[in-house]
């Protein structure tokens, strides 16, 4: 045990120390508080900060029954309701011609965003319409406000007065769809009727994210230690020093050490992050509330996420023992890829339909169950015992394959030349003890 | 007792015999020469001493007793290609391996920082291998292999690419080693090397023993075949003499080649009657001659 302690501080040491590690750490970190500061940085560019005024200038001659409409124009009560102060507003101001002093001198100053024109009546509702402006650009937002608003002026006008100009709002006010799960067992459809809170779909991508971000990256550090220590030698005085199970597990432990002092570090930035004064509303802007979240998932993310690495260490292990040279690392390391690809893309594309069969069994199957289990408990219906079997097929799997890559291990690292066939593999292995 | 000792010990790959029935014995303060040309199943004879592989047949008794994992703490080893962290720090990997068997950090560092002292390179503590050139990359590797002084002691090729000091260096640390009761194996080509520091040798050839024992009785073995010869003046003759075979002239004197014995004295005579002798001398046959006969004439 004293060995594994010193393999263990060994490994971590060396990884923590080396540029990559800390390059690869400080470039995480970046990109999570850029990303994070995004919503941020879009307002400071901008230049405003809070609702935007927007002045157009409408040019029509007395009588246009259009341009009346739109004067008096106020956007659906309903979508105004549940906004804040920093809606933008859009002021119509009418002109009598294109060449009024006062709307020169608006847009001159730019007061005035720009203007209306209506061309020559049609036959009936709204003529088209032009918009003039210095730069001759219509800003999306604008473009949309305006649609809607002549849409509904059209409307207006055609229907005359038969319907009411509050008709005519409700008719424009969007329809709202409403969702409602039945029980399917039947006996209690109160409880299954509330949704999951959206911030479980996000700490479930997170770990999703995360695992496999984690694996893959500490996965390749341990076959790429294993690979070089052995064209390097050194791997004939480790093994004499201690035994191959103690070695590999010290490393696996060691550079699981790593990873997760990568995941925290991470955390903390995200966590940082949110508490910066200008991030405060960003948790409530996207309708996450740290209250609705489900924290047996972090625990059981914490179990899942640690068996799934030693499962997925210890292959990375098996075949970084294999070959003897760096070079042939990526292609032996392939089928191990595989499983981490099929691992990852399985639960991230269920993760708007958690409960299929597909997931069922995936959440069985050790190579895929770590992840998708994930996935279950955060979005989806598990029940305990499914968790539980979950659990145990895991846990036997990896001391199962703990065993055999030790086996591997303790044969690939003296075997040396061209990567052996599994035949010569087999044979040389009956030949060790661990 | 034996520090050492193999018995008819077989390994073999597939098909192929590596080793065939070797058996040696390494007392307590001995350096035995392991010879061999390229694949002669050296290498695999020192892994099986170290525990890295098992034989096939045979038994490997240290003290009197098998092999088991407590013995690892009292062998050191050298393999041929360095072994050591490239990009890791000379004391760091030197008192990690150090402390794999057995000592503690403490220990282990001032361990390294005599060795260190030993050969004259102090402010390598601090340096990365892959900074140090290969004669020191060895150095290093030697340390890694004694640090924590161990009983028996392998080294498989530990002089290839150094400079003559520094043979000269390892070579007397060796020795010291040797005096104070360490075990050594020792595999080299370098045949003035195995001369100078062993008892005992054993030559192998395509995994069988060819050549074994104490080196004197060895040679004593081999006939003399050749007479070194000085004198004053030029001689001529000399190939008339029964029982010489060549005859080489060289800067100082003449090389012959006999083919009994009896014809050094022949020769001598010859020389005698002529004018003053110089230098007279029936040459012991050297290693490198006995190695290639041993190994030439399995060949043939």
């Amino acid at each position: 045990m004293n060995k594994m302690g010193t393999i263990i501080s060994f490994t971590f040491k060396n990884k923590v120390r080396t540029k990559s590690f800390l390059i690869t750490t400080l470039i995480l970190i970046l990109l999570i508080s850029i990303g994070m500061n995004i919503p941020y940085f879009i307002k400071v560019f901008q230049g405003d900060d809070g609702a935007k005024d927007t002045q157009i200038g409408v040019v029509a001659e007395q009588g246009n029954r259009a341009a009346e409409l739109l004067l008096s124009y106020a956007p659906p009560a309903t979508a105004a309701a549940d906004e804040d102060e920093d809606t933008d507003t859009v002021a119509f101001k009418a002109f009598a011609s294109a060449d009024d002093a006062a709307l020169k001198q608006g847009l001159d100053d730019e007061k005035i965003e720009g203007y209306l024109t209506f061309d020559a009546k049609g036959s009936e509702g709204v003529p088209p319409v032009t918009y003039h402006s210095k730069d001759g650009e219509l800003d999306k937002d604008l473009k949309t406000y305006l649609q809607g608003a002549l849409q509904q002026i059209n409307t207006q006008l055609i229907a005359g007065d038969k319907l009411t100009q509050e008709q005519v709002a409700a008719m424009f006010a969007p329809v709202s769809i409403g969702t409602q799960q039945l029980s399917t067992d039947g006996k209690d459809g109160a409880a299954t009727d509330e949704s999951k809170p959206v911030i479980n779909y996000v700490i479930v991508y997170v770990l999703l994210i995360l695992f496999f971000m984690s694996i893959t990256m500490t996965g390749n550090m341990i076959a790429a230690e294993v690979t070089s220590e052995k064209s390097s030698r050194i791997m004939e005085i480790l093994i004499t020093s201690a035994s191959p199970l103690t070695q590999m597990f010290g490393k696996v432990i060691g550079i699981f050490l790593v990873g997760l002092m990568q995941i925290a570090i991470i955390s903390a930035s995200i966590a940082i992050n949110l508490m910066l004064p200008h991030n405060a509303s960003i948790l409530t802007d996207f309708d996450l509330d740290l209250g609705q979240l489900n924290y047996g998932i972090l625990v059981y993310g914490f179990i899942l996420y640690v068996l799934g690495y030693f499962l997925y260490a210890l292959m990375y292990a098996a075949v970084g023992s294999i070959v003897s040279r760096t070079e042939d690392l990526g292609q032996a390391l392939m089928p191990v890829m595989m499983c981490t690809f099929v691992a990852f893309y399985i639960p991230l594309f269920s993760i708007s339909a958690p409960d299929t069969m597909l997931i069922k069994v995936a959440s069985f199957v050790p190579i895929t169950s770590p992840l998708s289990m994930v996935l279950r408990i955060g979005v989806g219906e598990v029940a305990f015992w499914e968790i539980a079997v979950s659990l145990v097929i895991l846990l036997a799997t990896t001391f199962g394959l703990g065993w055999l890559a030790a086996k591997i291990y303790r044969t690939g690292v003296l075997m040396y030349g061209k990567r052996p066939s599994i035949k010569e593999i087999r044979k040389a292995m009956k030949a060790y003890k661990i | 007792m034996e520090a050492l000792k193999l018995e008819q010990v077989v390994k073999q790959y597939g098909d192929k015999t590596a080793v065939n029935g070797i058996s040696l014995k390494v007392g307590p303060g001995e350096i035995y020469g392991l010879l061999g040309a390229n694949g002669a199943g050296k290498t695999t004879t020192m892994r099986m001493v170290l525990g890295l592989i098992y034989p096939d047949g045979g038994k490997i008794l240290y003290n009197g007793k098998p092999f088991s994992d407590e013995l690892q703490h009292m062998m050191g080893y050298l393999p041929e290609e360095r072994g050591l962290y490239p990009k890791v720090k000379v004391s760091d990997q030197i008192i990690y391996l150090a402390r794999l068997r057995g000592m503690s950090a403490g220990d282990a560092e001032k361990s390294l920082r005599f060795w260190l002292e030993r050969f004259d390179v102090p402010e390598y503590y601090n340096k990365k291998i892959e900074e140090l050139s290969k004669g020191n990359q060895q150095k290093m590797g030697f340390i890694a292999a004694v640090v924590h002084k161990p009983q028996i002691l392998i080294l498989d090729e530990a002089f290839s690419g150094l400079d003559p000091v520094n043979v000269e260096l390892l070579k007397d640390t060796v020795k010291e080693l040797r005096d104070q009761g360490t075990s050594i194996l020792f595999s080299t080509h370098r045949m003035e090397h195995v001369e100078e520091l062993c008892r005992n040798i054993t030559i192998l050839d395509r995994s069988n023993t060819v050549v074994q024992g104490d080196i004197r009785e060895i040679k004593k073995g081999y006939p003399r075949e050749e007479v070194a010869l000085r004198t004053v003046g030029e001689l001529s003759g000399l190939d008339k003499i029964p029982g010489v075979s060549a005859v080489q002239k060289q800067e100082r004197g003449y090389l012959l080649s006999i083919s009994e014995i009896g014809a050094a004295q022949r020769i001598l005579q010859h020389a005698m009657a002529a004018g003053e002798v110089e230098h007279f001398e029936i040459k012991e046959p050297t290693l490198n001659q006995i190695f290639i006969r041993a190994v030439g004439e399995s060949n043939e």
